[in-house]
């Protein structure tokens, strides 16, 4: 009886003194007061959320000892031991930052991103392929934006006074050999994969990561799409050529194969040329690419892509009779790599590779026949540890082998040259907090051909403002062996050297982003060269030295606006590049052509929903090219007028699966010129008769029809523009 | 006996037990159902997602509370009048909270809708950027939901809205569109008919099918 008295007191004693209530208010390192911070008692239902101004308040009948946590996004988590007896218990928390990776400063010296996933970016993957003058080629959006110089009759990407050359091209971070298409001198090259495998690209016009190498200016990471979403068969019609891309969707893996062929032929007998064809350019490719999940949180990739094609072109010599001379061009090219990624526990994650590249061109000159085959076989293997969410390094080790021989056929002559290298690299970034970053990095090297080992050191440091704008800064030291047709005339050539600084302001909010760049690029051991003939082309080269110089300096200014002007994107973009440097046949320091010193472009879209349509303007210009002169003093004494093309571009989507495109570059006309060409001999009025380099045909007329074929009707390959 | 009598006690106990915390469960999460029908801003879903992920750290098994912090945290990123990184904190936090729910019911019909309703708010956050690439995922994810049920008439909706979103965009006539809206209808009334007064399991989004039917007039 006793007892139960006792129980029954001790039931209804309990909510008169078991009622505790806790409150308090919350804020963040800056003094400012947290909402929506989950405030419970762990283990129990009981809790509540902060209000407007930071404040909470709850009752609890609970009594004795338990753990109160704070829970909210972008903080730590916060626990305290609390004991419930009654006394009201008063908490006034300060919560830490986490470092969110999404809203966290980020290193945007010298880079530009373009990617659906993360924030810092340019431009989206489909802003690429829709700017009018890239017509489906990648290489040619990039030429939009900063940093980058129009080279109109090369078509590669040419990075602040830096040559083509100083561009490496990755896909998912292996290395890619041969990128772009062989091309006759003059003809402008595409790159050759089709813009629809790249979900994002990381394009860095300096002080890149520590991860990159084998590049002085420039390094341009592709990423392959992950799982494409569903069954489709897409089919393009152009009026160049055509191809069928068949895609196979699972949960787990995924098959992509295509198949394309085009010829300029056609075209080209209805549209005058000024170049004097023999055969056009044809040629055909083939790719598979094929993706499977691996466990939880790996994945495999694989792709194989090859091609082949041609063409003939006849070569004015100037000042001699006739067509001029022969030029046969077959190519034949391969590529296929594998690759992982894989997250794994401890907050440790791996990734990795192999590529191949296989390049064969077939030059036939007159009766010379020619035969050059470059390989370059990368293998890397990565791991990233997470220390804390501050603190992570990331650690990599790679080979490169490279193959290089030429052969002349019909002389029955041959050369070549391996070289391995074995790279190591190492980079840690550390976040201070969520507004400042540190990234230290260096990279080493070994050449077995050139019997040389090197060191890069590479830092960066970032800052991002109250008002989201961020301020960074990059330094670096960056090494290139010589290209392969100089290395094959002496193997014992060492690595080439840039050293770059960069200071850039990047800002991006409300659909408007500003980036501002200011870089100083110094150059040293270029290679030096005597040419026994220059015109009409480089013939014998002696002498080969590596005591080059140079440098390029200047700054560049973008700006992208998708909100003023409703259904309307534009960027305008300003380059000034003041590049001067000794260097090829050069004997003194001069501005190379292919560094013109304003460089801009202009590129609106705009979508006319009653129309189903979206125009496209892009506007390039560039204050002209330098060229050796033979009849004045000095070298690249010259200057030609400047470059200006306004390209249009129409896609009109009748029906959601089918997209028509309709492109023209060069709408005016102009009559661009990229430099002379020189007789090699005086005319009877004692000069040197020069005639002007052009493209072979002022406007360039594309037409396309794609057509989408799923099950989703609603699928089209909008990306294909 | 006396063994047996403990025994059957406790087995008693331990039911009792059971009971007593599936009550308080259940008890918690109509509170927070209830707190999510006369939820309005931004705010008032946060507090009832934090609500729902108390519940979750309880009973760490259950994919209901997941799902309905998931769905609070959608709507808030709907309403929020933010800048663009406020509503996408929204609908990073809501996808983690929704992806936790997958991984505890897999190949749920509910789950899967709930996945496309938030491609859908990151892609209405930012139509002009994201459309392209996210309107072939959020309809991805109600394909698959209706593949997953048949009857489920939130994902037979959401599809039907994205249906009519494409049909709109390309002037074409939005028959099958709407088609799926009215079939949606059909299933919400279906589903008031059978399923339990008190359910837990989700019952939202009528009133949004109303609102859709309205402009296929």
């Amino acid at each position: 009886m006793k007892a139960t008295i006792y129980i029954i007191l001790i039931l209804v004693a309990q909510p008169i003194f078991g009622q505790t209530s806790i409150q308090g208010v919350l804020k963040n390192q800056s003094g400012e007061t947290i909402p929506g911070v989950n405030i419970f008692l762990k283990g129990t239902y009981e809790g509540v959320s902060s209000e407007i101004d930071g404040s909470y308040e709850f009752e609890t009948t609970l009594s004795g000892n338990y753990t109160l946590v704070f829970q909210a996004m972008g903080y730590k988590v916060f626990e305290k031991e609390v004991s419930l007896d009654g006394e009201v218990i008063s908490l006034n928390i300060i919560l830490r930052e986490a470092i969110n990776e999404m809203t966290a400063v980020t290193i945007s010296a010298g880079a530009m991103e373009a990617s659906d996933e993360k924030k810092a970016v340019v431009l989206k993957p489909i802003d690429i392929v829709t700017v009018p003058s890239a017509m489906g080629d990648i290489i040619g959006a990039f030429q939009t934006l900063p940093g980058t110089a129009n080279v109109g009759n090369d078509g590669r990407l040419f990075v602040r006074g830096g040559d083509a050359s100083e561009t490496s091209i990755f896909i998912d971070g292996l290395k890619v050999g041969n990128a772009f298409g062989t091309t006759a001198t003059n003809v402008p090259t595409r790159t050759r994969f089709n813009p629809n495998l790249f979900k994002g690209s990381f394009f860095s016009t300096g002080g890149y990561s520590a991860e990159y190498g084998q590049a002085l200016s420039s390094a341009l990471a592709l990423n392959t799409v992950d799982f494409p979403v569903r069954n489709q068969g897409d089919i393009n019609l152009m009026s160049v050529g055509g191809g069928y891309t068949q895609t196979l969707a699972r949960e787990k893996s995924s098959l992509t194969a295509s198949a394309n062929y085009f010829d300029l032929s056609p075209y080209q007998s209805l549209i005058k040329q000024n170049f004097d064809w023999e055969r056009a350019p044809y040629g055909w490719d083939a790719e598979v690419s094929a993706r499977q999940r691996w466990g939880k949180n790996g994945i495999v990739k694989a792709y194989l892509h090859t091609e082949s094609s041609g063409m003939k072109i006849w070569q004015p010599m100037y000042g001699s009779e006739g067509r001029g001379q022969l030029v046969g061009l077959q190519n034949h090219y391969s590529f296929g790599q594998a690759s992982f990624k894989q997250l794994s526990k401890n907050d440790w994650s791996y990734y990795g590779g192999v590529s191949y590249s296989n390049n064969v061109d077939e030059f036939e000159l007159d009766q010379l026949n020619i035969r050059n085959q470059n390989q370059v076989l990368h293998s890397k293997a990565v791991a990233i540890k997470g220390f804390s969410d501050k603190l992570s390094i990331k650690t990599g080790l790679e080979s490169y082998f490279y193959i290089y021989e030429e052969q002349l056929k019909s002389e029955g002559l041959k050369r070549d040259f391996q070289d391995h290298h074995t790279v190591l690299f190492t980079e840690a970034d550390y976040y201070v907090n969520n507004k400042l970053i540190l990234r230290g990095g260096l990279r080493t090297g070994n050449s077995s051909l050139a019997k040389q080992t090197w060191l890069d050191p590479r830092i960066s440091i970032a800052f991002k403002f109250k008002h989201e704008g961020q301020l960074s800064f990059a330094a670096g030291q960056f090494s290139q062996m010589p290209v392969e047709q100089l290395r094959i005339l002496d193997q014992s050539l060492k690595n080439t050297r840039a050293d770059h600084l960069i200071l850039n302001y990047f800002l991006s909010r409300n659909g408007r982003t500003v980036r501002a760049e200011a870089f100083y690029k110094d150059y040293k051991e270029l290679i030096t060269y005597e040419v026994a003939q220059l015109f009409p082309m480089p013939i014998g080269l002696e002498n080969i030295q590596q005591n080059g110089e140079g440098y390029a300096r200047g700054m560049d200014i973008f700006y992208r606006d998708q909100t003023t002007f409703k259904n309307t994107d534009f960027w305008v973009t300003y380059s000034y590049v003041d590049s001067k440097r000794l260097f090829v046949h050069f004997t003194e320091m001069v501005q190379p052509g292919f560094a013109p010193r304003h460089n801009g472009s202009v590129v609106v879209k705009h979508f006319i929903q009653p129309l189903k349509s979206q125009l496209g303007v892009s506007l390039s210009f560039n204050d002209g090219y330098t060229y050796d002169n033979p009849n004045l003093p000095g070298q690249m004494n010259a200057k030609t007028k400047s470059f200006q093309d306004l390209s249009l571009g129409w896609s009109y989507l009748p029906r959601p699966n089918l997209i028509i495109h309709l492109a023209c570059s060069n709408v005016l006309g102009r009559d661009n010129i990229f430099g002379y060409q020189y007789t090699n001999e005086i005319n009877e009025s004692g000069i040197f008769e020069g005639n002007p380099i052009r493209l072979q045909a002022p406007r360039f007329l594309f037409l396309g029809i794609f057509l989408t074929l799923s099950k989703d009707k609603n699928a089209n390959n909008l990306n294909n523009l | 006996m006396k063994k047996y009598s403990i025994f059957i006690i406790a087995m008693m106990l331990i039911s009792l037990m059971t009971q007593a915390s599936n009550e308080a469960y259940e008890k918690a999460m109509r509170k927070e159902l209830q707190q999510m029908k006369v939820a309005k801003s931004p705010d008032d879903f946060k507090k009832v997602a934090n609500g729902f992920s108390r519940i979750s750290e309880m009973v760490p098994e259950e994919w209901l509370p997941d799902y309905y912090a998931g769905l609070a945290l959608v709507n808030a990123g709907f309403r929020s009048q933010g800048r663009l990184e406020e509503k996408d904190a929204f609908f990073t936090q809501a996808k983690k909270l929704t992806d936790k729910a997958a991984e505890k019911s897999p190949n749920n019909s509910e789950i899967v809708a709930l996945q496309g309703y938030i491609t859908m708010g990151e892609l209405s956050a930012d139509p002009n950027s994201r459309g392209q690439h996210l309107s072939g995922v959020a309809m991805q994810f109600f394909g698959k939901a209706v593949d997953l049920n048949r009857q489920n008439p939130r994902a037979i909706m959401m599809l039907g809205q994205m249906e009519l979103g494409m049909a709109q965009f390309f002037g074409q006539e939005p028959g099958k569109a709407c088609g799926l809206i009215s079939a949606s209808l059909k299933l919400f009334e279906k589903e008031e008919n059978t399923k339990e007064e008190d359910t837990l399991l989700p019952t939202w989004g009528k009133e949004m099918a109303l609102q859709i039917k309205e402009s296929c007039q």
